[in-house]
């Protein structure tokens, strides 16, 4: 049973004396109106403690009108007392009375007007009508007329009888806790202590708040931020680089040859900057054009300078690792990055023209492929994936390459990202001679199909809404 | 991409075994299935691999894979005795050309069509779009040999391909729709190429397009092939793609002389690869032996010379072994991706995050603390959202993207601040009070480096809200600054401050200029702040 309020509580309490009694009588007793006492006793009889009867009573009552003639007498009454043997009908006129009044002597008979004289019936009286208004009755005919003529009017009147049940006696007799109630706990009530006699008002649990919104995360950047939990985890160390890349280690490093169509100007984005090429750079120009001094034959023709010097938006974050590898040519190395990547795309709901990419690279004495594969088994099971295939794939400057896919109820395999050894013409001329492992995937498929997206932009045009509801905590299952 | 069309029927009868078998392992040596239909599938394969742009090339690779037809497959050629000359003025326009004679072909529309998506997809994945090489197919029995590729006025007329009238080239550049295509590759030489019998009949104006004479038909019964370009081994590598696969589909290939030189030879290349670097590189046992038997599945000729070498020849179609590992990839695909034993390495590392990201968390945690929600705008933006609507001047070191897409991504970001006004201006409708903020990269010149951001709108944002958020912000970061009355117009006079560390400018907080909020069309007051992370102590140096 839901909570009495503390009026419910006094109310039931004067009515275990009281038994049943009207509204506004126990509203006096309550020192509170009517309309209170009702509204407390029906969310009493709402808990079966007590009971509203709604009586609904006839009553007559005078009008303005109504009210003079009560105190004087009818205007018909008035004249008939005014009415002596000399009365003449001039004189007669002169009365206040005489026009509602004249009419009704005449109507019921009471006067004789003969030329200028008036006079009563003999017997002539009022009384019966004079009766009828101070104690009106709906049998009394007269009492019509009277309401016909405006002085009585007919009101229904609602009345609220109220007593207590057998349950709410039972109650009372338990005892109630009459207290008075306090909304607010001020700072003088906890030091003083007076608290301990406080009766805090009770709230009704089962409405619902005014709406908080926190500060919070972005629910694409709680993802981005697991990945990198887990990498972290698992050893790795976290990588960070500029979205302005030269062309030179956004590709040529990377021996992607300068006339490969992802080179060209409707792929990727250029800018109207140069850098000039590092040290070394000849190495990468001898593996271009002949293979330097490894097993390939390179791609032939001949490397240019400038377009190496040009700088791109960077459409990998490999350009950032390899970098790294470059300054850190001693094993073991194990390490990430997460990044803004921009492709020449047109955007739509699928596309975009910049996205994150997750990458990782493991060099180290005796890595092998078969252990490129455990660690992408690792991580898509970290992230909740549990059925992991790998297939054969092509990348410019991984070989073997193979794309990995992962399981998902209700959608089947999803391709998650690609991987590979970095071949030898990437690894050579920057010094690295022990194989590179590298693999990559696009952070926002993960968080599309997580957040049930079918648009890719609101990722980065969010609806503050979306985020507001989106809770910090979503319950995964299969990775999704 | 290159998606293949492969007819069932054909496909069976090259390959030897049924199409379940076929399309459940055609994934495995390395493509995608786009479509399965009644009587074709669409396969598509990778750009390194342009011997499988044919059903006959993916026929031949499934009977190696599939062990129905294993090791190298060899294609003897036979001397036309036909003679093909270059003319020296090609040396600076167009110089390599390859040729070769294909006879006895039975062609239907379907394998016509057929020839001529592979010869496209060449185009596209070894010819860069016909610049690098261009291939035309003739029927050799409307033309009389010796033939000559020369270097000829652009005046000079013939009726190319589809047309019935006779054009010069140049009107060819400007009116046939290949001409107007792939006019680019050589309208700026004073001399166009073109190839021509011995009667001085055009076969073909190369890159552009054929002549209309040398249509290949369903009659046609011997082919010319010619292939011009400005890379040898490109040129070569298509060739030898095409007389291969017309050689699979039962055609016999004949060689022409070119400056002396009989081509094609279809002959393969030799390799010596070592076995342990091999199994090291997979992670698998592998012997001499069983390295070999497993590269005769990918259609290589190999044999064991020896207990760490194999000796293999690499046919002549396959462009992409360029170096031993594309051999080693070939075994592992062989072996099968998913019988290879997938451990992650032992070697003990310790994780560590990036510096950078570790203050950006800090950021974000101290921004959600005040009650800031986070946003991702993008990086790219345009001059107007930066600096327009901010009443600021632009900045010296925005990066104008060469070739925009659209005229709302031109620069990369400076600032955040004006798009985390951008996405007040989004979210109008939702309810107040918003607090967003972002943390990320911006760019000065070429360098990259984070910024910090927040926004607060509601009916009371002031000064003093920015101030102190700002403050609590530079507080939990514990960066040492002093503020100064700031000029920066995208806020009230007077209601700004320039956020100092080290007498240097690193951030600015304040109530946002009407002026603005008008620009961006919002209705209510603004407070904001924005600054540079690199002030934290001890920040990295980018």
């Amino acid at each position: 049973m839901a909570e009495l309020t503390q009026n419910e509580k006094r109310l039931l309490a004067i009515l275990e004396k009281e038994n049943k009694a009207d509204a506004p009588h126990l509203a006096g007793l309550l020192d509170a109106t009517s309309e209170a006492v009702v509204q407390w006793a029906h969310l009493a009889g709402d808990k079966g403690l007590a009971m509203v009867e709604r009586v609904v009573a006839k009553e007559f009552v005078y009008t303005d009108e109504g009210k003079a003639y009560a105190q004087n007498g009818l205007p018909e009454t008035q004249l008939l007392r005014f009415i002596l043997p000399e009365t003449t009908l001039a004189d007669l006129q002169k009365h206040e009375a005489f026009r509602i009044g004249f009419g009704q002597l005449r109507k019921k008979g009471l006067v004789k007007v003969e030329g200028t004289s008036v006079t009563k019936i003999p017997g002539s009286t009022t009384d019966a009508d004079e009766a009828a208004l101070k104690k009106p009755s709906d049998a009394d005919p007269r009492t019509k007329d009277l309401i016909k003529r405006g002085i009585l009017q007919e009101s229904e009147t609602v009345r609220y009888a109220i007593n207590i049940t057998p349950a709410g006696l039972a109650l009372v007799k338990q005892g109630l806790d009459l207290r008075g109630e306090s909304g607010t706990l001020t700072r003088d009530q906890i030091i003083s202590g007076e608290w301990k006699d406080l009766n805090l008002r009770k709230y009704d649990v089962s409405k619902l708040p005014k709406k908080a919104y926190p500060g919070k995360i972005h629910p694409y950047q709680r993802i981005i931020g697991e990945m990198r939990e887990i990498l972290l985890e698992m050893g790795f160390t976290e990588l960070y680089g500029g979205i302005v890349q030269q062309s030179y280690w956004n590709f040529d490093a990377l021996f992607q040859p300068q006339d490969h169509p992802a080179r060209e100007m409707q792929d990727t984005f250029y800018l109207n900057e140069t850098l000039p090429l590092p040290k070394g750079y000849e190495k990468v120009k001898a593996m271009h054009e002949c293979g330097g001094e490894t097993s390939s034959t390179g791609w032939g023709g001949v490397w240019k300078e400038e377009k190496a010097e040009q700088c791109v938006l960077r459409t990998h974050t490999t350009s950032v690792s390899i970098q790294y590898l470059a300054n850190n040519p001693n094993p073991p190395i194990k390490a990430f990055c997460v990044g803004r990547v921009y492709r020449r795309e047109t955007i739509d709901t699928t596309h975009l023209a910049e996205f994150e990419q997750l990458e990782g690279i493991v060099m180290d004495e005796n890595v092998s492929f078969g252990n490129l594969l455990g660690i992408l088994r690792e991580f898509y099971n970290r992230m909740g994936f549990e059925s992991v295939r790998f297939k054969p794939s092509f990348y410019p400057y991984t070989e073997p390459s193979l794309d990995a896919e992962v399981y998902v109820d209700g959608i089947g395999w999803i391709e998650m990202g690609g991987a590979g050894v970095f071949r030898e013409e990437v690894t050579a001329p920057i010094g690295i001679t022990y194989p590179v492992l590298a693999w990559g995937l696009g952070v926002s498929r993960i968080a599309m199909l997580r957040l049930g997206l079918k648009d890719l932009r609101l990722l980065h045009k969010s609806d503050v809404a979306f985020l507001r509801e989106t809770p910090s905590l979503r319950h995964t299952k299969g990775g999704i | 991409m290159a998606v293949i069309t492969l007819p069932y029927k054909y496909l069976e009868r090259l390959t030897r075994t049924d199409r379940k078998t076929i399309l459940d392992n055609v994934a495995l040596i390395g493509s995608d299935v786009e479509r399965i239909e009644e009587d074709h599938a669409d396969v598509e394969f990778f750009p390194d691999r342009p011997d499988l742009f044919s059903p006959e090339g993916v026929a031949r690779a499934m009977r190696g894979y599939l062990g129905i037809e294993t090791g190298l497959s060899s294609y003897p050629v036979k001397p036309s005795g036909i003679k093909f000359t270059v003319d020296p003025a090609l040396a600076t326009i167009r110089p390599v050309l390859g040729a070769a004679v294909i006879r006895g072909v039975s062609f239907d529309d379907e394998s016509i069509q057929s020839i001529m998506s592979l010869q496209e997809s060449l185009h596209w994945a070894v010819g860069r779009g016909r610049s690098k090489v261009a291939i035309g197919i003739h029927d050799m029995d409307t033309v009389r040999p010796p033939f000559h590729y020369i270097a000829s006025r652009p005046s000079r007329g013939f009726i190319p391909l589809d047309f019935t009238e006779k054009m010069t080239m140049t009107e060819i550049l400007e009116k046939h729709p290949k001409g107007r295509d792939y006019a680019k590759i050589v309208k700026d030489f004073p001399l166009y190429p073109l190839i021509v019998d011995d009667d001085d009949h055009v076969l073909s104006f190369p890159p552009i397009i054929n002549g209309e004479r040398t249509r290949v038909t369903i009659d046609t019964k011997n082919i010319l092939l010619d292939t011009t370009g400005t890379d040898k081994r490109a040129v070569s590598v298509a060739v030898n793609i095409i007389c291969t696969a017309m050689a699979e589909a039962g055609a016999k290939i004949e060689s022409v002389e070119i400056g002396g030189i009989q081509t094609p030879t279809l002959a393969p290349a030799e390799r010596i690869v070592s076995v342990q670097e091999c199994s090291r590189l997979l992670g698998i046992e592998l012997t001499a032996a069983s390295m070999a038997e497993l590269l005769r599945k990918m259609r290589f000729g190999a044999e064991p010379a020896g207990a760490d070498t194999v000796k293999v020849q690499v046919p002549c179609y396959r462009a992409d072994i360029m170096h031993d590992w594309d051999l080693f990839e070939d075994v592992a695909i062989a072996y099968g991706y998913d019988r290879l034993e997938s451990q992650p390495p032992k070697t003990f590392t310790v994780g560590k995050p990036h510096p950078v990201q570790v203050n950006a968390a800090l950021a974000r945690e101290a921004f959600c603390g005040l009650g800031y929600l986070e946003v991702m705008p993008f990086t790219l933006t345009n001059e107007d959202v930066l600096y327009g609507k901010m009443r600021r001047d632009e900045k010296k070191g925005v990066l104008h993207v060469m070739h925009p897409i659209s005229i709302e991504n031109t620069v990369v970001r400076t600032e955040l601040l004006p798009l985390l006004l951008e996405f007040l201006t989004l979210n109008r409708h939702r309810e107040l009070p918003q607090r967003l903020f972002t943390v990320g990269d911006v760019v000065d010149s070429c360098l990259t480096y984070q910024q910090a951001a927040g926004v607060s709108t509601h009916l009371d944002a002031d000064f003093s809200e920015a101030y102190a958020s700002a403050a609590a912000m530079l507080h939990e970061l514990s960066i040492d600054y002093t503020v100064e009355e700031s000029s920066d117009p995208a806020f009230i006079d007077g209601r700004r401050g320039d956020i100092i560390v080290d007498g240097k400018k690193i951030g600015v907080f304040g109530e946002i200029h009407p002026a603005v909020l008008n620009a961006f069309d919002l209705e209510h007051s603004v407070a904001a702040f924005e600054f540079d992370i690199r002030a934290v102590p001890g920040y990295p140096v980018l």
